[in-house]
């Protein structure tokens, strides 16, 4: 079949690029080990929807593709929240940042000028600050 | 003992000026957190008289006050008091503050919205929005329920406790946070009763009800962190 085809091929893909990204020291070793038992268990499911039936079975569920898609809505669900929590550190490390800026800039300020000379007049920010 | 007030301020250009001025009798120093305002409101604070510090991009409230602590505390404050710019607060408030921190008596003090002083034009809405965030707040922070105001903007803390509690929220979760450190800290904290004025204005920038679901997913991410 022609969908299977594309997904063992889509598959193989993933596991290239997820060992590719292990030895250029982007994800951990176990991080590796993880995704790959991902895809192969992905492998498995498309060559042998059977295992998938086994799954179903064992968690409770009537079909084989329903049981994938819940694990996958479950997957996603905790992908995107660390993308999430990523993302907040982010803005934490943006604020560190704007802050040591902020009060090397108020130290300068406020060492060559006195109070009430304007030293802000202009201003930097130039567009929407929204 | 010398009190800085930080004023967080991001667009305020036409109130900040005022705030200042009306803050500087009652405390040493008057700190504005330029929160990367694309108006004038550094220049305007400055020529004020405060010591300005200005964000090159927006980084919320909790932010700029952090940023606004750090600075008072190189500058020598002994109390740091936070303080909101668009003039919710009663500048007279400022001393009832710092009283129990001049006396040796708390580390910091929250002014409460809650403890005998009607709080002007207050909405229902409001009100019972509060209500839950202090249970909230006992549930799931450990913040005792004798804390009778969760989102206060006003407190005060000595030197110490502005060492101490490490406050990392960068927007509007920062009120719950600190009441949390502060709770789970050895420090004496206690509320004194302020009053505040609700108008037209203030409550089109104040919190709105959906900002409170926000809160709680920031203090979810937050408490993930380390």
């Amino acid at each position: 079949m022609v969908i299977q085809v594309l997904l063992i091929a889509t598959l193989l893909a993933a596991l290239i690029m997820t060992w590719r990204r292990v030895r250029q020291g982007v994800l951990s070793r176990l991080a590796g080990f993880l995704w790959s038992a991902l895809w192969v268990a992905g492998g498995i499911v498309v060559l042998q929807p059977e295992f998938a039936s086994l799954l179903a079975r064992f968690l409770g569920v009537g079909r084989g593709v329903d049981a994938v898609i819940y694990v996958a809505i479950v997957g996603l669900f905790y992908l995107v929240f660390r993308i999430f929590l990523k993302l907040d550190r982010l803005e934490r490390d943006i604020t560190a940042i704007v802050r040591k800026v902020s009060l090397e800039e108020a130290e300068r300020l406020n060492k060559g000028q006195g109070k009430g000379d304007e030293p802000y007049e202009g201003n930097s920010q130039e567009g929407d600050a929204g | 003992m010398r009190t800085f007030a930080v004023v967080p301020a991001y667009n305020e250009e036409k109130t900040v000026a005022g705030v200042v001025r009306g803050l500087l009798p009652a405390v040493e120093e008057v700190i504005v957190i330029d929160d990367g305002s694309a108006d004038g409101t550094a220049a305007a604070a400055a020529s004020a008289g405060a010591l300005v510090a200005r964000h090159v991009l927006n980084r919320g409230q909790g932010a700029a006050l952090k940023t606004g602590t750090v600075l008072a505390l190189e500058h020598g404050a002994d109390i740091v008091v936070h303080i909101d710019a668009d003039g919710q607060h009663d500048p007279e408030a400022i001393r009832k503050l710092v009283a129990p921190i001049e006396a040796g008596e708390a580390d910091i003090v929250y002014g409460s919205r809650f403890l005998g002083i009607e709080a002007e034009g207050m909405p229902a809405s409001r009100r019972a929005l509060l209500l839950l965030a202090r249970q909230f707040n006992a549930l799931f922070l450990g913040v005792p329920r004798t804390f009778t105001d969760p989102q206060s903007g006003l407190r005060a803390l000595n030197a110490a406790a502005a060492r101490a509690i490490d406050f990392r929220q960068d927007r509007m979760a920062h009120c719950s946070e600190i009441l949390r450190l502060v709770a789970h800290s050895p420090l004496r904290s206690r509320e004194v009763p302020v009053r505040v004025r609700y108008s037209k204005e203030t409550l089109a920038k104040g919190n709105k009800a959906t900002d409170a679901l926000g809160i709680v997913w920031q203090l979810l991410l937050g408490s993930m962190h380390r």
